[in-house]
């Protein structure tokens, strides 16, 4: 069972749930960009939730199915059809051999998530499938790639994610943020500074970190001594603005930290496009666990 | 002693001191080990570093105040000295010549040094691994003796031969794959250190010696070198 790739768009990675274990030795976390949307298209096949899947950012790819199989597309609006007629997203559909799969550009969000069942069947390298390019651990996809897949030989039930599960990624954005690391070194009037104001996510954003743009806190310390960075930390940076580090993130920095993003907020901001607003505000650890608890227990994640 | 602080919503970060010293980086690498050995089951990373440690757990099964708890506990109930003589030492072949040394020429004559003086000096120290990050399996190394200190390149190189021994202020280290970077170039290992061998990438841990051994071109070729 596999896909032959035809173009290998913009940016498409093999992504898994992440690469745990590993931080000592400097290897970042890597893994799925948006949780939220990974998580749901795995559930769709009944996958394994550390099943990889095919992140594709901002389209332009095209696929040619070998076999036919049963998949699941969720996450952004990519304009994704099969040889030609648009398709659902979020709901297992079936392709038949030859069929030609093709996601176009960005309508809404950023990232399509194709989940198959089992996942992709690529070398895992330190305990994931995840490729970081950054940290050149694998490569993002090529044209002439093939994509193996286990074979598939139940017949899927139609299923479909319920409609309140499924994101609307035009509307301005709302992160939900812990105080950590540095926030009792920062200013009254800068805590609220960052709290009050209105960011932009900056085009300058990647899987690495997202930037914002907007007003600069003034007066920020120094850069100080590297220490371990952890998903979704907001450095302040000595320009003054946020810069929200993500999965491919080196595992240590030296920028001041102000506070942490919720992750399942992170998912939210993974499909959000340069100029969309963005604001923040404060979330206490027990509830900030409890959401987190909640969606594990409900996709089966055992290793956040 | 160590102060906690909430790093994520499943993460912590441990302060043991302000300053980077000999005495706290053993401290922190022997922690690390307690907790790992006592939290294992929770722990799902742990990120140690000049001053603190960043640790990430398991909140499906344990909760923040928990989980500090636990830490605190393991932190108060270790009384082992921490020593040196724990730590491994690793030994690290280096060719300090001028067609792999880029920045070595300049820096000799900034110093006021000749090249024998110069290695003398960067190969006679043990050096101890304070934080592993940057990209994977990079060690930063301390402390570089003031005579050969120096500070990072204004513009940073493009591409850095994956082996390239660098100089950075008060620290020295080995680039395991090329890559770009603004250390002042002065040798080269002939050692593979790359993630092409899965097994580097422990290597090196917090708390590990690390000595650099002088080798002559002939010695840097005939390991597999190249100029």
């Amino acid at each position: 069972m596999s896909f032959d790739v035809i173009k290998s768009g913009f940016f498409s990675l093999i992504e898994d749930y992440g690469r745990f274990g590993f931080a000592r030795y400097g290897l970042s976390q890597s893994g799925v960009a948006d949780e939220h949307a990974y998580c749901w298209a795995n559930h769709l096949l009944d996958n394994h939730f550390n099943d990889a899947v095919l992140e594709i950012t901002f389209g332009s790819c095209e696929l040619k199915a070998l076999d036919a199989m049963s998949i699941a597309v969720t996450g952004a609006d990519l304009g994704f059809r099969v040889n030609g007629s648009p398709q659902p997203l979020w709901q297992v559909i079936n392709v038949q051999t030859g069929d030609t799969l093709t996601w176009s550009t960005a309508k809404s969000g950023i990232r399509s998530y194709l989940a198959v069942k089992g996942g992709f069947q690529s070398e895992p390298l330190f305990n994931s499938k995840s490729v970081n390019v950054r940290e050149n651990i694998g490569s993002q996809l090529k044209n002439g790639d093939l994509l193996s897949c286990q074979a598939d030989t139940k017949n899927r039930a139609h299923r479909v994610v319920p409609s309140e599960f499924i994101p609307d990624y035009q509307q301005r954005l709302t992160l939900r943020v812990l105080p950590s690391y540095q926030f009792d070194l920062f200013e009254e009037p800068q805590k609220e500074h960052f709290l009050n104001q209105r960011y932009t996510v900056s085009s300058a954003s990647d899987r690495t970190g997202c930037r914002l743009d907007g007003r600069a806190m003034t007066d920020v310390q120094a850069r100080m001594i590297s220490e371990g960075i952890c998903y979704g930390s907001v450095e302040i940076t000595t320009e003054g603005l946020p810069i929200i580090l993500l999965k491919d993130s080196p595992t240590m920095g030296g920028y001041p930290k102000i506070a942490t993003v919720f992750s399942l907020d992170l998912a939210k901001l993974a499909q959000r496009q340069s100029g969309c607003e963005v604001t923040f505000e404060s979330i206490d650890i027990e509830t900030a666990q409890q959401k987190r608890h909640e969606f594990n227990a409900f996709f089966a994640i055992n290793i956040r | 002693m160590a102060t906690i602080k909430l790093a994520g919503e499943n993460a912590i970060i441990i302060y043991f001191g302000e300053q980077a010293a000999p005495e706290l980086a053993d401290q922190i690498a022997f922690y690390t080990q307690q907790l790992l050995d006592s939290l294992g089951d929770v722990i799902i990373d742990v990120v140690p570093s000049y001053t603190s440690l960043m640790i990430s757990y398991r909140l499906n099964l344990v909760s923040h105040y928990d989980f500090c708890d636990q830490v605190e506990q393991v932190l108060s109930n270790s009384t082992v000295a921490p020593s040196e003589a724990n730590s491994n030492l690793i030994e690290i072949p280096v060719y300090y010549g001028l067609e792999v040394g880029l920045d070595l020429d300049g820096l000799l004559t900034d110093k006021g040094l000749s090249l024998e003086e110069f290695i003398a000096i960067h190969s006679s120290k043990t050096y101890l691994v304070y934080a592993i990050g940057f990209s994977p399996a990079f060690a930063f190394l301390g402390k570089v003796d003031d005579r050969i200190s120096v500070s990072r390149l204004a513009c940073p190189r493009i591409k850095i031969p994956a082996g390239s021994i660098g100089i950075a202020d008060n620290q020295t280290a080995v680039y395991p794959i090329t890559s770009s970077g603004g250390w002042n170039i002065i040798g080269r290992t002939p050692l593979d250190l790359s993630l092409n061998k899965p097994e580097n990438i422990k290597r090196f841990s917090v708390g590990d010696r690390v000595r650099f051994m002088p080798i002559s071109q002939e010695k840097y070729c005939s390991l597999g070198g190249i100029l």
